[in-house]
């Protein structure tokens, strides 16, 4: 048996955007504890660490440790049609093995959707020693991020001892982006050494602005040529977390 | 049985080992003019296999694909009857093309043009040489390249296989793709319909799981409806009905005697052999190299005259979209 509830149906659709920026199809590992998620992109460059606790939830009611396996995209298209004051049930349909989905507001809307057959490769989270680390507001990083996405379709971190600095080259202009001591946007840094990689803007871009809706602050760990931790900090003790791999340049 | 439909996309990363034959047949088949006449250099050699193996390998390339192709050898004695039964095929469309032709019925010549494919051995030697200047590995098979392409699928040299053919799944292949070659809008023959052909994926666990039915009793399944050593089958059992006597009483053997005027051509045990342990090398070398551009360009130009500029267009863009995928790395590099 499974079933949950919220009240506010904007923090089921944003994390599940959060998710969708990555996966047209999830695989959750449910439990009595809550609700968790661990999964790559189809071409296996960037990664979504994702736990949600049962206390979040308005209710949840597992009777036991299952896989569900959900078209996210589609599931999507039915919270988008969700407003901020209506509450949404989730709630598995052992039978038949289709997801309801019940939003309550206004009206009273059911739909029903199929559940797919669970992927059970095991992802393990990347072996990094991340040498460098910041803290900044997710707004600030989105901006960043956006500014720097005008000129090309990659980034160069440097995380120091005082900054962070982003930059990019493309074919015609360049940029560079300093979020340091004084800004608004700046929490603080912590470095064992200076740390710099290059990384894909694509995807950058798309986990940012999806994850900018559910933190208001971010984590950023990197170290030189690794992959990059972007952790999201939740209002409640959820957890949302992606790595991207960096790019290597061969010339 | 389930097929996935998948997007060349989603491919990206992966390698496939394709059916080099089925796919050259597909290219000289398709790859014509619009009265069915192939594609020739000045001296008449045949080009149409290596514009359908440039322009699409470049395209899989494009996508990050790791594509690998895989010849066929000496084909097994046994399946001389389907290889005689091709050639008088041939040979009987070859008269009606050329009686369409002379009606001036050009789509009719076309569609019989197209069912006189034949592939001779400069072909495959030029694909050969085409494919080592582009850099994509290939490998020769002792015998059926697609039987071949499972071992180096099996083995995990390659993450699919892809053919045409459903015998790839007889031969035991994990991952069997179709349409990877072929993918995009295509005609429909004698309509003016076209149609969005998209790859497929058929995974054997899932087959098999599905029909609850063992690897060898789809083998039986398969000689049952007909495979390229019996191409007949048995007459009037289609899949539904191979699938109920399969199942209900276990195997070929014990399927014959509740079947009445049953022939083969050759003794079944024998065709079940060729699927469970075919002929096989392990003596091969994949390797992904950079293309050599002005190799690629000498001998298509130079020697098959084909069209400088698009030539060089093509693999140059190939070259790039290999540069740019060696500048990205997956995440699993840091898993161990």
């Amino acid at each position: 048996m499974f079933r949950i509830r919220v009240t506010d149906a904007m923090l089921l659709r944003d994390m599940i955007t959060a998710i969708s920026t990555l996966l047209d199809e999830a695989t959750f590992d449910i439990s009595t504890g809550g609700i968790k998620l661990r999964a790559m992109d189809p071409s296996r460059v960037a990664m979504v660490d994702f736990e949600w606790p049962k206390k979040i939830f308005d209710e949840y009611v597992c009777s036991e440790t299952m896989k569900l396996c959900l078209n996210i995209s589609e599931l999507l298209k039915l919270l988008k049609r969700a407003r901020r004051e209506e509450s949404v049930e989730l709630s598995l349909e052992e039978k038949t093995n289709r997801l309801q989905i019940t939003i309550k507001g206004k009206y009273l809307r059911t739909f029903n959707m199929p559940t797919l057959e669970p992927i059970e490769e095991e992802v393990p989270i990347p072996k990094v020693t991340f040498n460098a680390k910041a803290e900044i507001t997710t707004e600030g990083l989105r901006q960043a991020i956006e500014d720097v996405s005008l000129v090309s379709d990659h980034v160069r971190i440097e995380i120091d001892d005082e900054k962070i600095t982003m930059r990019a080259t493309g074919d015609l202009m360049g940029a560079t982006i300093e979020l340091k001591k004084g800004d608004v946007a700046f929490l603080g840094v912590e470095t064992k050494e200076v740390s710099i990689a290059n990384f894909s803007l694509s995807y950058l871009v798309e986990i940012i602005k999806a994850a900018a809706a559910t933190s208001e602050i971010a984590t950023m760990e990197i170290s030189t040529d690794m992959p990059i931790r972007l952790d999201f900090k939740q209002q409640q003790e959820g957890k949302l977390s992606f790595y991207l791999a960096p790019r290597i340049d061969v010339e | 049985m389930t097929k996935t439909t998948v997007s060349l996309e989603d491919l990206g990363g992966k390698s496939i080992a394709i059916d080099a034959y089925n796919t050259l047949y597909q290219f000289l088949a398709i790859i014509r003019q619009p009265d069915g006449t192939l594609l020739k250099d000045r001296t008449g050699r045949v080009t149409s296999h290596l514009s359908g193996l440039l322009y699409r390998t470049s395209q899989l390339v494009e996508r990050q694909i790791k594509v690998i192709y895989v010849f066929d050898g000496t084909p097994p004695a046994l399946k001389e009857v389907e290889i005689k039964r091709r050639m008088r095929a041939k040979e009987v469309a070859l008269v009606k093309y050329e009686k369409a032709l002379k009606k001036g019925d050009l789509e009719e010549a076309r569609i019989y043009a197209q069912a006189t494919s034949k592939l001779k051995d400069y072909m495959a030697d030029d694909s050969k040489k085409l494919l080592t200047l582009m850099g994509i590995p290939w490998v020769q098979a002792p015998s059926e390249g697609e039987a071949q392409a499972v071992y180096l699928a099996k083995k995990g040299d390659s993450n699919f296989c892809a053919s045409q053919d459903y015998d790839a799944l007889l031969f035991g292949t994990p991952r069997l793709l179709r349409n990877v070659t072929i993918t995009g809008r295509r005609k429909l023959p004698r309509k003016k319909v076209y149609i969005q052909v998209l790859p497929e994926l058929i995974e054997l666990d899932r087959v098999l799981k599905e029909l609850d039915i063992t690897h060898e009793q789809l083998i039986d399944i398969g000689i049952l409806l007909g495979t390229d050593f019996n191409p007949d089958g048995v007459k009037g059992v289609g899949p539904k009905t191979a699938l109920k006597l399969i199942k209900k009483h276990g195997n070929l053997e014990k399927v014959v005697p509740q079947l009445k005027e049953v022939e083969f051509p050759v003794n079944p045990q024998k065709i079940r052999d060729i699927f469970l342990n075919p002929e096989i090398t392990t003596n091969y070398k994949i390797e992904w190299r950079e293309p050599d551009i002005q190799g690629v360009v000498d001998f298509l130009c130079g020697q098959r005259d084909f069209s400088v500029s698009r030539v060089q267009k093509t693999i140059n863009k190939m070259t790039e979209s290999l540069r740019e995928n060696k500048s990205k790395v997956t995440l699993e590099s840091w898993f161990s």
